[in-house]
């Protein structure tokens, strides 16, 4: 970590009470409030229970941990949600993701090729455009949001990333994505409102969310079940009056039911990348999102029934070639073509039509 | 005063010859067995005696030493009583030294003097032929098995008393029924199953019927992945409908195996590929063969030159899985003991079937998070999945779907394509496309132009490893055998990427 961060008395004694063992939301509020401030609180803490201050204000110091103290200059939430987090703790070069208009994308983590694709395309479509793309950086479409939007790379107008995750700030939960971590802790910024060294904990996922939705302007989903994380941080930003959008999906998709149940419970269709603009309230440029796909040729006999057959759905081979009722050679040929032109492609045993 | 006469143990699933040695001298009664005997034939004293005191002859009260050579060889079972009570006859000069000349003799003794049938005769014939023993005396049950055996005379044995008779020429040998040339009664009990499934049961998966087709032609391994209850097992189970008969030699092979493993072949030589489907609990002793003293072959060696079936993959212990790498590998199973080192021939076709994660739907109806799916994969270990040259997802049949083709219309291309396979590879290390070395890839399935281009752009749309493109180069020339194409097309090469889907 090569920035350093001075942080206010406040903020040091608050990161410090946050950093203290079993600390809760509830508790910190309570120490937070307290007459004399947070300064008093510790000191009263010192006093009772030897807490090592010295030890953790180093380690902040030495991570460089940034703190948002609710009350003081530079907390990002809005103080009309009831149930903010009392204090925020941050790491990341790009404190700035917080100035921006920031965007939640959410979603399951048994996503399908195509959801991927789409949270892809929009983290980058909109930290193209200056927006902060706000995500849990679990596996699946949040994942798959952070990637887009770090793909446009750091700084300048690109929007960076805010990671809001649910374990201590040392910790890198799901392992598989540290190097992602990494990449958000350089062009955007992670943050947790718990100390360090809590590890990852079920119970604590939900609990989150309501950070990520409190925290981004308009909320999206891509992909969600009916019963998971994403529909928590949906039903949060609804609870909050913020937009919520959702991609709608196949009724045979049990990656889309969660979204479709938000669409009929009054939640914004996401068409268009557009749209997310539109519900923050920005015009909508002359970008190209998903709206216009690339140009590609028409297929023609077998091909095109081949794909006709696929019908926007994903088929295994077996269904392409009962459908069209064509031997599998020529199935193989036709999905080849298809295939190479970026009409379809393969995965988990299936043909995916883009 | 001594005695020798030729017999046979096992080591494995081979026969070895061994010379049965008496000797009878003075001294206080008593009767000693060395040359590395196990339990059974240590207790063969009390069944020798007895059997010759009912056929009426003499026990000598006198101290009888029974040697078997090589002194090293570990000897097992009961088989060599025969030899030892005619060694204990020839001895006391009850019977004329000259009358064994040439013979080998197996049999157990019952306490009546009567001969009973003993396992692994065709191993021991077999092993005695090529010593040049000319004549073999079995027990009448086992004789029409030892005759499958070219260039040596088997002679039936029913009593020892008859068999005395014989052997001096007061009787006329008693005559034995050899298997008939061809019933249709299968050799290896799992033919009837085969008689009465078709692949015309199957309806619609054209794919994952080419993908049977396949495999059963260029013995390439199979993997089904898919939901419970589309015809994984199905499929499967209907592999043995089509596939290529057994050559002599090989049928040979397996009737031995099996012989050994005490399933005595009622039919003659095993006709149909034998097809094994153990169930997931089966320990790794049970698979790939073992046990202490006389190690049991294991499934893998019953399934030698057929197919070895298992059914829910993933539920199979993974100390099993691995322990299936190595014979899958060196198509034998090398099994270590302290006394010694035996070879199992393990020649199979592995075919598998799995569901895809917990939840068994995979695909885009899969409701399992990507972690549970990982867990669930990550109990099949890559080394065991890059053995299988064929991975197929299979899904539901279409509404729409008939009944397919029948078997025996398959059977004739995966024979044809068989024979394609065995003139092109005439002296070679190799027979089946499948066992076609790495090394030898390139001269032996040459891909040009479009052939080669549609190869390379295989490998590059999935990024496979050099053994992945090598299972689709092989794969690609079964199809083509099937196809009875002398070269290998684009669209053998891209049926063949079809055939190799990225699951589990």
């Amino acid at each position: 970590m090569t920035t350093t961060v001075e942080l206010s008395t406040v903020e040091r004694a608050a990161g410090v009470l946050a950093n203290l063992s079993g600390m809760t939301p509830k508790r910190l509020r309570e120490l937070l409030d307290r007459p004399g401030g947070p300064r008093a609180a510790l000191d009263a803490q010192v006093r009772a229970h030897a807490v090592d201050e010295a030890a953790v204000a180093a380690l902040l110091a030495r991570r460089a941990t940034r703190v948002y103290v609710d009350g003081e200059a530079g907390y990002p939430i809005d103080d009309t949600i009831e149930d903010r987090p009392p204090a925020l703790l941050a790491e990341g070069d790009v404190p700035e993701v917080f100035d921006r208009p920031r965007v939640a994308i959410v979603g399951t983590r048994s996503c399908t090729p195509h959801g991927r694709r789409d949270a892809h395309d929009l983290g980058a479509f909109l930290a193209q455009a200056g927006i902060a793309v706000v995500s849990g950086l679990a596996i699946g479409i949040d994942g798959a949001a952070h990637e887009g939007a770090l793909a446009n790379g750091s700084g300048g107008s690109a929007g960076g990333a805010i990671g809001v995750v649910a374990t201590g700030l040392d910790i890198v939960y799901p392992r598989r994505h540290v190097t992602l971590f990494e990449r958000v802790r350089t062009a955007g910024l992670l943050v947790s409102e718990t100390g360090f060294g809590v590890g990852p904990h079920a119970g604590r996922f939900p609990v989150r969310n309501r950070i990520i939705a409190a925290l981004a302007d308009v909320t999206v989903v891509i992909e969600a079940t009916l019963t998971g994380g994403a529909r928590i941080t949906a039903d949060r930003a609804l609870d909050y009056g913020r937009p919520v959008l959702a991609v709608p999906g196949s009724r045979r998709n049990p990656a889309a039911a969660g979204c479709n149940a938000l669409l009929a419970d009054g939640a914004h269709p996401l068409l268009d990348p557009d749209d997310v603009l539109i519900a923050l309230g920005m015009s909508p440029g002359g970008r190209r999102g998903w709206g216009a796909p690339p140009p590609r040729p028409v297929p023609i006999g077998d091909p095109a029934a081949v794909l006709r057959a696929c019908g926007g759905e994903p088929a295994t081979t077996d269904q392409l070639a009962s459908r069209t009722a064509l031997p599998p050679d020529r199935v193989g040929l036709a999905l080849r073509d298809l295939s190479k032109a970026g009409h379809v492609e393969r995965s988990d045993g299936f043909w995916w039509p883009r | 005063m001594l005695a020798s006469v030729t017999s046979a143990t096992l080591v494995g699933v081979e026969g070895r010859p061994v010379t049965v040695e008496v000797h009878c001298s003075v001294g206080l009664p008593a009767y000693h067995v060395v040359g590395l005997p196990d339990t059974a034939v240590r207790e063969s004293q009390a069944r020798v005696r007895a059997a010759l005191l009912s056929s009426q002859f003499d026990w000598p009260q006198k101290r009888i030493t029974v040697n078997l050579a090589p002194a090293g060889l570990r000897k097992t079972g009961a088989g060599f009583e025969l030899a030892v009570a005619l060694g204990v006859l020839v001895a006391e000069e009850q019977l004329a030294a000259d009358v064994l000349d040439g013979v080998a003799v197996l049999g157990e003794l019952g306490l009546d003097g009567s001969v009973r049938a003993v396992p692994g005769v065709l191993a021991f014939t077999d092993a005695l032929a090529t010593t040049g023993t000319k004549t073999v005396v079995v027990p009448e049950e086992n004789a029409a098995e030892a005759a499958l055996v070219d260039g040596i005379d088997v002679r039936a044995a029913r009593s020892l008393v008859e068999l005395c008779d014989c052997l001096t020429g007061a009787l006329p040998w008693p005559d034995w029924t050899p298997f008939e040339a061809d019933t249709s009664e299968a050799g290896d009990g799992d033919g009837d199953d085969a008689e009465s499934v078709d692949l015309a049961d199957v309806r619609g998966l054209a794919n994952a019927r080419r993908a049977l087709e396949v495999a059963a032609a260029g013995g390439h391994h199979l993997l089904l992945t898919g939901p419970p209850g589309v015809g994984k097992t199905m499929l499967a189970r209907r592999l043995p409908t089509i596939l290529a008969p057994l050559e002599r030699h090989e049928a040979l092979e397996v009737t031995r195996v099996h012989s050994v493993a005490g399933r005595s072949p009622r039919g003659g030589l095993a006709r149909h590929r034998p097809f094994r489907a153990p169930h997931h609990t089966a320990s790794v002793g049970a698979l790939v063969g073992g046990g202490s003293g006389r190690p049991q072959p294991g499934e893998v060696t019953l399934a030698h030159h057929g197919i070895l079936f298992l059914d829910e993959l993933g539920e199979f212990p993974p100390r099993a899985l691995d322990a299936l790498r190595q014979p899958l590998e060196e198509r034998a199973v090398r099994i270590a003991r302290v006394p010694l080192s035996l070879r199992f021939p393990a020649d199979f076709q592995l075919v598998a079937c799995t569901n895809p994660c917990p939840c068994g739907r995979g695909g885009p109806t899969c409701q399992c998070n990507e972690i549970q799916r990982l867990r669930y994969r990550r109990r099949l270990s890559a080394p065991l999945l890059d053995r299988f040259d064929l991975r197929l997802a299979v899904r539901p049949p279409e509404p729409s779907d008939g009944p397919g083709e029948p078997s025996a219309v398959v059977r004739e291309r995966v024979a044809a394509a068989a024979v394609r396979q065995g003139r092109r590879y005439d002296g070679c290390r190799w027979h089946t496309n499948a066992h076609i070395p790495a090394g030898a890839l390139h001269r032996s399935v040459p891909l040009r132009g479009d052939a080669a281009d549609a190869w390379r752009w295989s490998i590059d749309e999935r990024d496979l490893t050099g053994r992945g493109a090598a299972h689709i180069r092989r794969v690609a020339r079964t199809i083509a055998d099937l196809d009875d194409a002398a070269d290998v097309t684009e669209a053998h090469v891209l049926a063949a990427a079809l055939l190799r889907d990225d699951v589990p």
